[in-house]
């Protein structure tokens, strides 16, 4: 009995040492990476992290796939918790909330060239997003743009050049009239056109969430910032001469030019392209496979025109990775992150990553021999004029002013002016609570 | 009576006669309800009371200042909560009146013997079980404005024109109020079609030989007889229907101009979009606070019912 008790103790002992020797031995550093990329570029994501755990056998990196609402939402509690995961990736209308409110460490110099994260490989306008006052936060991973998706047959039929898609108002215009046809075959301004009986259409002006993008980027053709400075309180601005332009010109598309149809949604024109009745629809690089998988869609993609009347601005999105604070930092998991937010954001991997519909972070993958038979190259050239809503921490709150405000002046529920001025009110009475709310910063 | 223990006093007895013995019993539902009930609301109060901020040490106190911008007219915050709990009220108000008279009808219909009547309580029950998301995708598909199948059936039909549902303040509450209801009437059917079947026949045979008709028997026979899973479904409906946020959240946005946005949806937007968590609390405080008041007075009016039954 007592020799019985002796060999299962030294039994258990000997296991003990055996796995303790064992995890050293294969000692391995696990980290959790929480992102968004739930659509067509989830495998991709999922392509990318498994290559890393096999090309770095140290670190076990762990993905989860949350769709971004719900992955934003967990952000705060996980830290507030201390069970925050070690990598995120957020996007460029979040992330100097989340910063500003405590929720991001920074990421040191230090720690910048040990693990070679260059500010310089990357576009500007996307790396100062992930950087307060110098301090930088989070790394370029992903890059969208609003862009024009046109149809090539539909062009030929209407007599237009399609490798020669319109790039500016005229040009647009021109090209609508051409494109929009009753079922009597009249074009808009023939007599006896009936609007509200298209066989095909240029382009529908859809409501929020896409239509206040297209609006957000005629506003910014037209020289409106949205937000003034920090300095000044982020005075809102988008009800100024150049927004109520750019929106009443998209209210004209509907009403006066008539090459739109009344009540699009996105989801309707998406539909409408895919059938070949809208020869035109504005929409994210995202959609491209979509697209592509549709029989029988002979489709260009093009910058989306200079709708506005002064430089060349467009709708821009960013994605960045970021380390959420840890309540006990442990230093392994910290060099584990960081070594993996450094390799995800290499050329390399940004190549593959445009595999997924993304668009290059930095111009080293626009300029590699193997992104020039990408169908997004097309759009490339419009990447540095980006304007991307981002900086302070009320994005949300400004959108949703300027949706609602775009909407209402499309549905016809106000005229322009009153939309737009009691969508500024609206904003600048959120961006003072959001203000107020912040945690003072050290 | 003490022999066994005579030095124990009363309140260390080991048997039923110790005077703690009936809160022992309480104190398991006790303790969740003070942690997941009692805790939760006074937390709220206290957020909805400073400006509270998740990761930070030092919380601003504010006192009452987010229930009076709640109460300040011209504030986004006033607006928009009223705004929504009025959409959420009317939302209530169509879908509970229906949820119930459906739920009767398919019930009595499906209470005669009739061919395939297992099939259909089945097919009827079915939509119960899906998630809001794929419910809501679903009727977001049929009541798209230019490709969705109501509007490709009603452009066919001659005479008849496309409805934009999804852009039409008004129209845009259809496929959500037909969606709802074609999601959960069938619970509601289930509890009517047991409800039924209770009914002694000798009440409708009595009620024949008085000469009562179809309706007569329905409206003093059947009725009645159903008040109690009535009073059910009507209190759980309400609230379930007060809670709408995913049918929205899926179908419209929310829009347009936010017709079609739910309290809910909107506390939801103040806390996790704007990181206004105390003005979100104080918005849930006043909700709540109204949601009870409904409730005591629903439940008033419906037990004024059932005793004026049982005379």
């Amino acid at each position: 009995m007592v020799q019985g008790i002796t060999r299962n103790a030294r039994l258990a002992l000997l296991m003990v040492v055996g796995l303790v020797c064992g995890t050293v031995a294969f000692s391995q550093v696990q980290i959790d990476y929480w992102h968004g990329f739930t659509g067509p570029d989830l495998p991709v994501m999922e392509g990318l992290v498994a290559e890393f755990n096999e090309t770095h056998p140290d670190i076990e990196v762990t993905p989860q796939a949350i769709p971004w609402g719900n992955l934003f939402q967990q952000i705060e509690p996980s830290v507030a918790a201390g069970r925050a995961p070690d990598v995120v990736a957020v996007n460029e209308d979040v992330i100097t909330g989340f910063i500003m409110r405590g929720a991001l460490a920074q990421i040191t110099p230090e720690e910048l060239s040990s693990h070679e994260i260059d500010a310089e490989r990357f576009y500007e306008s996307l790396w100062n997003i992930g950087t307060v006052d110098g301090a930088v936060y989070g790394v370029p991973i992903h890059s969208v743009m609003l862009v024009m998706y046109y149809n090539k047959s539909l062009f030929e039929e209407a007599g237009l050049d399609p490798e020669n898609p319109p790039q500016d108002r005229e040009a647009f215009l021109a090209a609508a009239r051409a494109l929009t046809v009753d079922s009597a075959g009249r074009h808009p301004g023939d007599e006896g056109f009936d609007h509200d009986d298209l066989a095909q259409w240029a382009v529908g002006v859809p409501t929020p969430w896409m239509g206040g993008t297209i609006a957000y980027s005629v506003a910014a053709q037209n020289g409106v910032t949205f937000v003034g400075p920090a300095s000044e309180d982020y005075a809102v601005n988008f009800n100024s001469e150049g927004g109520k332009e750019a929106v009443q010109f998209l209210v004209d598309l509907v009403d006066e030019h008539q090459v739109s149809p009344a009540n699009a949604t996105e989801q309707s024109e998406i539909d409408a392209f895919r059938q070949g009745k809208a020869a035109m629809n504005f929409n994210g690089v995202w959609m491209l496979t979509q697209y592509q998988n549709q029989d029988g869609l002979d489709f260009g993609v093009a910058p989306l025109p200079n709708l506005g009347t002064g430089d060349y601005k467009v709708w821009g999105g960013a994605s960045y990775l970021v380390m959420p604070m840890q309540r006990r930092g442990d230093p392994e998991e910290r060099e584990a992150a960081l070594t993996f937010i450094s390799w995800m954001t290499q050329a390399e991997q940004n190549l593959k990553w445009t595999a997924g519909g993304s668009l290059p972070t930095q111009p080293a993958v626009a300029d590699h021999p193997d992104y020039q038979e990408h169908p997004m190259t097309a759009v490339r050239d419009a990447l540095p004029d980006t304007y991307i809503l981002a900086g302070f921490p009320f994005v949300a709150q400004l959108r949703a002013a300027w949706d609602a405000g775009f909407e209402a002046a499309l549905l016809g529920d106000k005229s322009v002016d009153q939309a737009l001025d009691d969508a500024a009110a609206e904003a600048s009475a959120r961006i003072e609570d959001g203000l107020q709310s912040l945690p003072p910063r050290d | 009576m003490t022999l066994s223990h005579p030095k124990r006093p009363a309140l260390l007895r080991l048997d039923d006669r110790n005077p703690l013995v009936p809160y022992l019993y309480l104190l398991p539902h006790a303790v969740l309800f003070l942690i997941f009930i009692v805790f939760p609301i006074g937390f709220g109060i206290f957020v909805s009371l400073h400006r509270w901020n998740l990761l930070s040490d030092q919380q601003v106190f504010v006192g009452l200042d987010h229930y009076r911008s709640l109460f300040t007219p011209g504030s986004p915050e006033a607006r928009f909560f009223w705004k929504t709990l009025l959409n959420t009220i009317l939302f209530v108000v169509i879908t509970v009146p229906l949820l119930i008279a459906c739920a009767i009808g398919l019930a009595l219909l499906l209470h005669k013997p009739i061919w395939g009547r297992g099939f259909f309580r089945t097919v009827f029950f079915l939509p119960t079980i899906l998630a809001v998301s794929i419910m809501g995708l679903l009727w977001k598909w049929m009541f798209e404005n230019g490709s969705g199948l109501i509007n490709v059936i009603l452009d066919q039909l001659p005479l008849l024109d496309t409805v934009p549902f999804l852009t039409t303040v008004g129209w845009a509450w259809v496929p959500i109020i037909v969606g709802t209801l074609w999601w959960t009437v069938g619970f509601n059917m289930v509890l009517y079609s047991a409800a039924l079947a209770a009914v002694p026949q000798a009440y409708y045979d009595a009620a024949q030989l008085d000469g009562a008709g179809r309706w007569a028997q329905f409206r003093h026979v059947t009725w009645p007889m159903l008040t109690p899973v009535t009073i059910f479904t009507a209190v759980t409906s309400t609230i379930a229907s007060f809670q709408l946020f995913g049918q929205s959240h899926v179908i419209t946005a929310g829009g347009p101009l936010r017709s079609t946005q739910s309290v809910m949806m909107y506390i939801t937007e103040e806390a996790f979009t704007n990181f206004q968590f105390s003005s979100a609390a104080a918005m849930s405080m006043v909700f709540g606070l109204a949601l009870l008041l409904i409730s005591v007075f629903q439940f008033r009016l419906l037990l004024r019912d059932t005793g004026r039954g049982a005379d």
